[in-house]
């Protein structure tokens, strides 16, 4: 069974439609990649998965149970996170606080002990999050305000905020935009070492040298439509893909 | 008597510290009020109720003024915390408006010792005696009104540093993607809206009592436009901020007689120039994490 099923999954924003009845399973364990030219719905398939557009029609499986349609808060308590295309943190509060409201979400939400689910959380809570400020390199700015981090820091801020709630399925919303090229190789690095980890990633990406090295399998989108899927090298090889990417009037031109 | 003059403002500045404190709560929030004045009112009215009418000690009559504000805040939050923006700041508008109005036709009197008692519409509520009946001195209900203000703070200051805190400003800051947190908004907006009524409430029951007097149109807009401005003056970064305002309003403006004709040009002209230079006021988020981390510095050095 397919760790994340989309079915005929459709959204329609007036006249346009930004995913057209799409079809697709993402097996447990695999890093899957995500592509297609700007516009192609890509992240609108990322946010009807999340629930923060509402779905026109089809259906969204989570590990075989209906999440079509549920809030946002009850998609990431089923287990799916995610990131953002644009950074989005919590800038007013410190890069700690970041961390240990998301990893309190999840450890002390249910908590019987009124202090631990209101004010102060536990504190096996405070040492994970310590450990993963250690992960995303970050202990040294545990005190720093997320807004004045650098760039490169606000995004491993943001993906260790997403594994603090223990997702099994993360969805990632072009991580390495802005990047260069050594930062997209560290995060090849993480990337590989979170599904070493058990971990299921959905990646959208515009980078190919990211895209083409690091995912088991692609789909790749246009104008809301599947258009093809496979291993990467086949993938490159698609000439509907090379179309789409590069557009169709490459033989008008030749005539 | 120059004694109680300063007694009276510094009375004055405790009581609307509270209502300040109340929409600087929703401020954080990410939402703007204009309604606190209405809790302020409705605790006002029931806690003078309670003591002038039903014989209730007067710390009970505090405790039901702030529950039954709260128990207001409650019936506004559920249908209004929904509300984005614009849209939210009206419908709190509406509701403020309406509860004047309510109370500009309430009549609830009862007869005690010969002569009528309670609130009589728009001649509003006169004889809450309770604090001259029990022989409390200006100066012993000033002490109160601290007394209440620094639990209230302290309240607060534990709020900052705790999940709730973290989640409030998490919400005023971004809160689709606090949803996407795992945290259900609607829930931690409403429990907002009604802590702020709980702590606009404890004002107005303190006010009634100190006032002995009561009328609805006290509780008109502006006082709930000084409430919004006070934490826009003083900062959103820390529950201090409102009460900078507070200070800055009534402490210089209002009580220095030398300007306070121009009170309002002054106090229009400080919001206005303070939302281009500082839109977050004095004590913003930023400088907090500043001061906090002098603080942090000077301890370290200290060791």
């Amino acid at each position: 069974m397919p760790i994340l099923e989309l079915t005929t999954l459709t959204k329609h924003f007036g006249g346009v439609h930004a995913v057209d009845e799409l079809d697709l399973a993402v097996e447990e364990g695999e890093i899957f990649g995500l592509i297609g030219p700007n516009g192609s719905g890509k992240s609108t398939t990322v946010n009807l998965i999340c629930g923060v557009v509402s779905v026109t029609a089809g259906r969204v499986a989570f590990e075989g149970r209906d999440i079509t349609g549920s809030a946002p808060h009850r998609v990431l308590a089923a287990g799916v996170a995610r990131t953002f295309q644009n950074i989005r943190l919590f800038g007013h509060l410190t890069v700690w606080q970041n961390l240990w409201v998301a990893q309190n979400s999840v450890e002390d939400r249910r908590s019987e002990n009124f202090a631990k689910r209101w004010f102060f959380g536990s504190g096996a809570t405070r040492d994970a999050v310590d450990q993963q400020l250690e992960f995303a390199g970050l202990a040294g700015k545990r005190n720093e305000l997320a807004a004045n981090l650098a760039f490169g820091e606000q995004r491993r801020l943001e993906l260790a905020r997403a594994l603090a709630t223990k997702p099994r399925l993360l969805l990632l919303d072009e991580p390495a935009a802005g990047m260069n090229l050594e930062e997209v190789h560290a995060l090849d690095g993480r990337l590989r070492a979170l599904q070493q980890a058990g971990m299921t990633i959905v990646l959208v990406e515009h980078v190919m040298e990211l895209v083409m090295g690091v995912t088991d399998r692609i789909a790749v989108l246009n104008f809301g439509r599947k258009i093809a899927e496979g291993l990467p090298a086949a993938i490159q090889e698609d000439p509907a893909v090379q179309q789409a990417y590069l557009g169709g009037g490459v033989e008008t031109a030749h005539a | 008597m120059d004694d109680i003059y300063l007694i009276t403002i510094l009375s004055n500045i405790g009581m609307i510290s509270f209502i300040a404190l109340s929409a600087y709560l929703l401020l954080v929030v990410g939402e703007i009020s204009f309604g606190q004045q209405a809790f302020f009112a409705v605790s006002a009215y029931g806690s003078g109720i309670a003591t002038a009418m039903w014989g209730w000690p007067i710390w009970l009559g505090l405790l039901w003024g702030a529950l039954v504000a709260g128990a207001a805040a409650l019936v506004v939050a559920i249908p209004t915390v929904r509300l984005r923006g614009l849209y939210f700041s009206v419908a709190t508008l509406a509701f403020a408006e309406m509860v004047r109005l309510i109370f500009e036709i309430f009549t609830y009197q009862v007869e005690i010792d010969g002569e009528l008692v309670g609130p009589d519409g728009s001649d509003g509520f006169r004889d809450i005696r309770a604090i001259y009946d029990s022989n409390v001195s200006a100066f012993e209900y000033m002490l109160i009104i601290y007394g209440l203000l620094a639990v209230v703070l302290i309240g607060f200051l534990i709020l900052e540093r705790s999940r709730l805190g973290a989640i409030f400003r998490m919400i005023g800051e971004d809160p689709m993607l606090t949803e996407m947190q795992g945290l259900n908004v609607t829930k931690y907006k409403i429990l907002a809206v009604v802590m702020a009524g709980i702590v606009a409430g404890i004002g107005g029951a303190l006010y009634a009592h100190l006032a002995t007097y009561v009328e609805p149109k006290i509780f008109n807009v502006m006082l709930g436009v000084h409430a919004l401005a006070y934490g826009l003056i003083g900062g959103l970064g820390t529950a201090f901020g409102p009460l900078i305002g507070v200070a800055i309003d009534i402490g210089l403006l209002e009580s220095i007689r030398a300007i306070s004709g121009y009170r309002m040009i002054v106090f229009g002209g400080l919001v206005a120039v303070l939302l281009i230079v500082r839109p977050r006021g004095l004590l913003d988020e930023a400088a907090m994490h500043w001061l906090r981390g002098r603080w942090r510095g000077l301890i370290r050095a200290e060791n």
